[in-house]
């Protein structure tokens, strides 16, 4: 099958393709679906290459697992939002064991030439105030506001209720607000 | 999704910021996750054969004649000549016997004679009818 026929096929079909052998299934899961889980991992740790160590990690768990896959079952995205949540939660322990000084400044992300200082500017700010969040407050909030997902989707992901997803959002939102209320100004935001 | 409508703590703009400067994967890394994919697939496709041990002496043989039926089918064969062998029936001793000419002075040809050819008495009733 081209690679151009695959834009249309769902991850687990595509899943169920690689399984059997196509290169081109295994090309278009890895340009739709790294991107989100390098994301995700990026927003939750901070740290790119830690984030690229987690989202390969996590790809390769997708690609070993994807023989016993079955289909209609469970969202790929659902399942790699969950091992890359794991796998930061693994990291961010480890960190805390080692040392509470180690943990990075958050980097200026690969962005276009057309994207403003400013932008560049609040998402920094936005990830210092992630950073100091709770985990599960630091997931909930990045899953509901900047992946986009809904509250069942996160609740499965995070294995909660739907209710404590959004007990999670609300605390984690209050929590952002504050922190990033004195930055305001600062960054740009005067009318709001 | 993104709430734009309950933005009252104006969080909006930096998840918008958020999300217009995600990281995106530079070309040397998907290669690392495409190489990943095509090894773990290639492993999947054609798992290697494991070596299978040559087959023994006996083995090969017990193949040759046919497996384990061919075998009970053999040992009872074997069981019944032994059985004949050392209680042969009166029929089978006497025309033995006459084979290898131990025969007794009490017998005749013409006694041993129907059990050589025993169509010879119907050949001669058929002449004789």
């Amino acid at each position: 099958m081209p690679f151009d026929a695959m834009s249309e096929v769902s991850d687990d079909a595509l899943l169920v393709l690689y399984a059997n052998g196509d290169a081109a299934a295994a090309r278009a899961l890895t340009t739709r679906l790294t991107p989100k889980v390098l994301g995700h991992a990026y927003r939750m740790l901070g740290d790119r290459a830690e984030a690229e160590d987690v989202a390969q990690e996590a790809m390769l768990r997708l690609w070993r697992i994807a023989a016993e896959w079955r289909q209609g079952e469970a969202k790929v995205t659902t399942w790699l939002y969950r091992v890359v949540a794991n796998l930061c939660t693994d990291r961010l322990r480890k960190r805390r064991s080692v040392d509470i000084d180690s943990v990075p400044e958050p980097e200026d992300p690969a962005i276009g030439a057309e994207q403003g200082l400013q932008q560049v500017a609040r998402a920094e700010a936005l990830q210092t105030a992630l950073d100091s969040l709770p985990e599960r407050q630091r997931e909930a909030v990045v899953l509901r506001h900047i992946e986009g997902l809904g509250n069942p989707e996160i609740a499965e992901i995070m294995d909660i209720s739907p209710r404590a997803v959004e007990s999670l959002t609300a605390r984690g939102k209050r929590a952002l607000a504050e922190v990033l209320a004195g930055r305001r100004e600062e960054l740009g935001y005067q009318d709001d | 999704m993104t709430d734009k409508q309950q933005d009252s703590d104006g969080l909006e703009a930096f998840f918008d910021a958020a999300r217009n400067t995600a990281p995106d994967p530079d070309a040397a890394f998907m290669a690392r996750i495409l190489d990943d994919a095509l090894s773990v697939q290639g492993e999947a496709v054609a798992p290697p054969r494991p070596a299978t041990k040559r087959d023994g002496f006996f083995s090969q043989i017990l193949r040759g004649i046919g497996g384990w039926p061919a075998l009970t089918g053999l040992a009872a064969a074997t069981v019944a000549g032994v059985w004949i062998g050392l209680n042969p029936p009166a029929a089978v001793s006497d025309q033995l016997a006459s084979l290898i000419g131990t025969s007794s002075a009490t017998t005749d040809a013409t006694d041993s004679d129907w059990l050589l050819d025993p169509l010879t008495e119907y050949d001669i009733a058929m002449t004789g009818g």
